[in-house]
């Protein structure tokens, strides 16, 4: 038997073995595409490649800062994704205080069911049943309206109406599976706290605002300041499905805007430092985040 | 105790607001559900709501006969399982080992993975770096980038961790070597675990399209996800391959639902199964690592 540390070297090589192919995939797709934002200043021709394409510096940068349209690109993302962080942020937390109120484990049960549903659909799914509903020529509410009242509306087409169906669709889709986190922190608050109120007399709307609330309070702080690591993440897939040329003047985001450029139109340098951009400010506010929950004493990391 | 009669009020709202947020989830899948089975003059009248009015199959004929949908569902679940497997067997070799204190260089490899949480090359490089591998056009451009969800990784991950030592204490003394461990003890244990991390990732590549949009071309590659978003939202009414009686049964709304649910079951299926455990595994995700 040899020393701890040849132990140690034994236990090692099975899991080294393990490591290997992981090791490889994070090295080739995740930090290979990383060295490959190098193209964001260069003017990348597929012709040269990467290594061998002109420095051009920050010329797609100040392409993109100096250019209305891109800028107008960027902004939209910033508004829609800030909207639907404060519009869709009460919903999980008040889902899950109701839900914490039903004394019936069926009933309970049941509604969870439902509501952690629309989760596991895909934005294709969503934007299906969007359109069976809103869709102007067929869509169930304006033959609705067409038969009640003789008109209809073009709910996909106007921007409060395309932004209203943006934001419903979000929080349809994910408020009943967010509001797992605060049920589960609701769940830890001691029953004995309840009890106990109850027996000085407390009514239900004190046992809330003394109790519950205060047993969430943590959770919700730390779930608004995750969710600031996101002000520039917009979902490609639920704009891309929602969005139309008609209401383009706020749906273009970021995204979408790399894809069609980029992807459709070949321009890979341009886009790339967007696309650069949009990781850059992702990880400062994820940074930030961090160093605000540290305050609090709960780091993500 | 005797609820006051403003607690009854409470309760009664409570009850009533829950169900109506339930139904709202519910509902729109049952609408769809009775327009794609509804007569199309019946759909076109708006009155169709929660059940189908004349009953009948064209819609779905239609879509079966006129679309490619059967080859997409079936191209849906070869990515699905063959991207279940690669990436659960991939997660768990890699967060076993992250999981033993022992592990050389444990915190920095650790940091080096969680860092590509918070920052990525983006999709242009990722695109070039696919295009260069010569994966564009196969289902390897969903497998291989998509291997690991480094989020999924990490619950496996503090779930092994949580593990009882004195259970593999117990098993080394006995002889065990690594792969018979795991085998024999860490993944039997782990099960509940280990069937909601496999819905996380199947859902993904069930519903997976961007990788698909971009990555490929030909359309008879095309999974569910992709082929129903070009039925639904193509400007012009989808194009059905079916003869001239049937085109006149149908309206485009009714095949549209259909698609829709076609794509929908799977999951309505799958779904009750595993519900017990998918909140257990966002739970464990949720703490530190």
């Amino acid at each position: 038997m040899g020393t701890s540390a040849s132990r140690r070297f034994k236990q090692n090589v099975p899991l080294l073995w393990m490591f290997i192919p992981g090791a490889i995939f994070y090295l080739l797709f995740k930090y290979t595409p990383m060295a490959g934002l190098v193209i964001a200043f260069k003017d990348y021709n597929l012709h040269d490649g990467i290594v061998r394409s002109p420095w051009v510096g920050l010329d797609n940068f100040r392409l993109i800062f100096s250019n209305p349209l891109t800028t107008d690109i960027i902004l939209n993302t910033l508004w829609l994704s800030l909207l639907r962080l404060v519009v869709g942020f009460p919903f999980p937390i008040l889902l899950a205080l109701l839900l914490n109120e039903v004394r019936k484990t069926w009933f309970k049960r049941s509604i969870q069911t439902m509501v952690f549903l629309p989760h596991f659909f895909s934005w294709v799914i969503v934007g299906g049943i969007v359109l069976t509903l809103f869709s102007q020529e067929a869509g169930s509410l304006n033959l609705l309206l067409e038969r009640w009242f003789g008109y209809t509306h073009p709910f996909m087409y106007e921007v409060p109406s395309w932004v209203t169906i943006y934001l419903g669709s979000g929080i349809w889709k994910e408020a009943g599976f967010s509001a797992i986190i605060y049920l589960a922190a609701l769940a830890a608050i001691d029953p004995v706290l309840y009890e106990a109120a109850a027996i000085d007399g407390a009514s239900k709307w004190r046992q809330i605002w003394h109790i519950t609330l205060p047993g969430v309070s943590t959770v919700v702080a730390m779930m608004l300041i995750l969710s600031m690591g996101s002000i520039m993440e917009v979902s490609f897939d639920q704009i891309y499905i929602l969005g139309n040329p008609v209401v383009s003047s706020i749906s273009e985001v970021i995204s979408t805007w790399v894809y069609q450029l980029g992807l459709q139109g070949a321009q890979f340098s341009l886009t790339t430092a967007m696309g650069l951009f949009e990781s850059l400010v992702g990880l400062l506010l994820i940074l930030t985040a961090n160093q605000i929950a540290r305050r609090m004493g709960k780091e993500l990391w | 105790m005797r609820a006051s009669s403003g607690e009854k009020v409470f309760y009664a709202v409570n009850y009533f607001v829950l169900s109506v947020a339930g139904l709202l989830c519910f509902l729109p899948l049952i609408h769809l559900f009775a327009t794609s089975f509804s007569d199309p003059g019946m759909i076109m009248a708006g009155r169709v709501s929660l059940w189908p009015v004349q009953w009948n199959w064209d819609s779905y004929q239609a879509l079966f006969v006129g679309t490619r949908i059967v080859d997409a569902f079936g191209n849906s679940i070869v990515i699905t399982l063959v991207g279940v497997l690669c990436s659960m067997t991939a997660s768990i070799a890699v967060a076993y080992p992250l999981s033993k204190d022992y592990f050389y260089c444990r915190r920095f490899l650790s940091l080096a993975i969680i860092f590509t949480m918070i920052f990525s090359g983006g999709l242009i490089p990722n695109y070039l770096l696919v295009k260069s591998l010569g994966l564009v056009n196969s289902y390897w451009a969903l497998w291989l980038p998509g291997l690991i969800s480094t989020y999924n990784m990490w619950v496996v991950k503090t779930f092994f961790q949580n593990i009882p030592r004195e259970l593999e204490d117990a098993a080394r003394i006995d002889g065990c070597g690594e792969l018979r461990l795991i085998m024999r003890i860490v993944l039997p244990v782990s099960l509940p675990m280990l069937v909601a991390i496999s819905l996380f990732y199947g859902v993904a590549y069930w519903n997976n399209f961007f990788n698909v949009l971009i990555y490929i071309n030909d359309t008879s590659k095309y999974n569910l996800a992709v082929l129903v978003q070009q039925m639904i939202f193509s400007a012009s009414n989808p194009q059905l391959a079916i003869d001239s009686d049937l085109q006149q049964a149908i309206t485009p709304e009714g095949v549209k639902a259909a698609g829709v649910l076609v794509m929908v079951f799977p999951v309505l299926i799958v779904y009750p199964f595993v519900q017990k455990h998918f909140v257990k595994g966002v739970m464990i995700g949720s703490l530190k690592g």
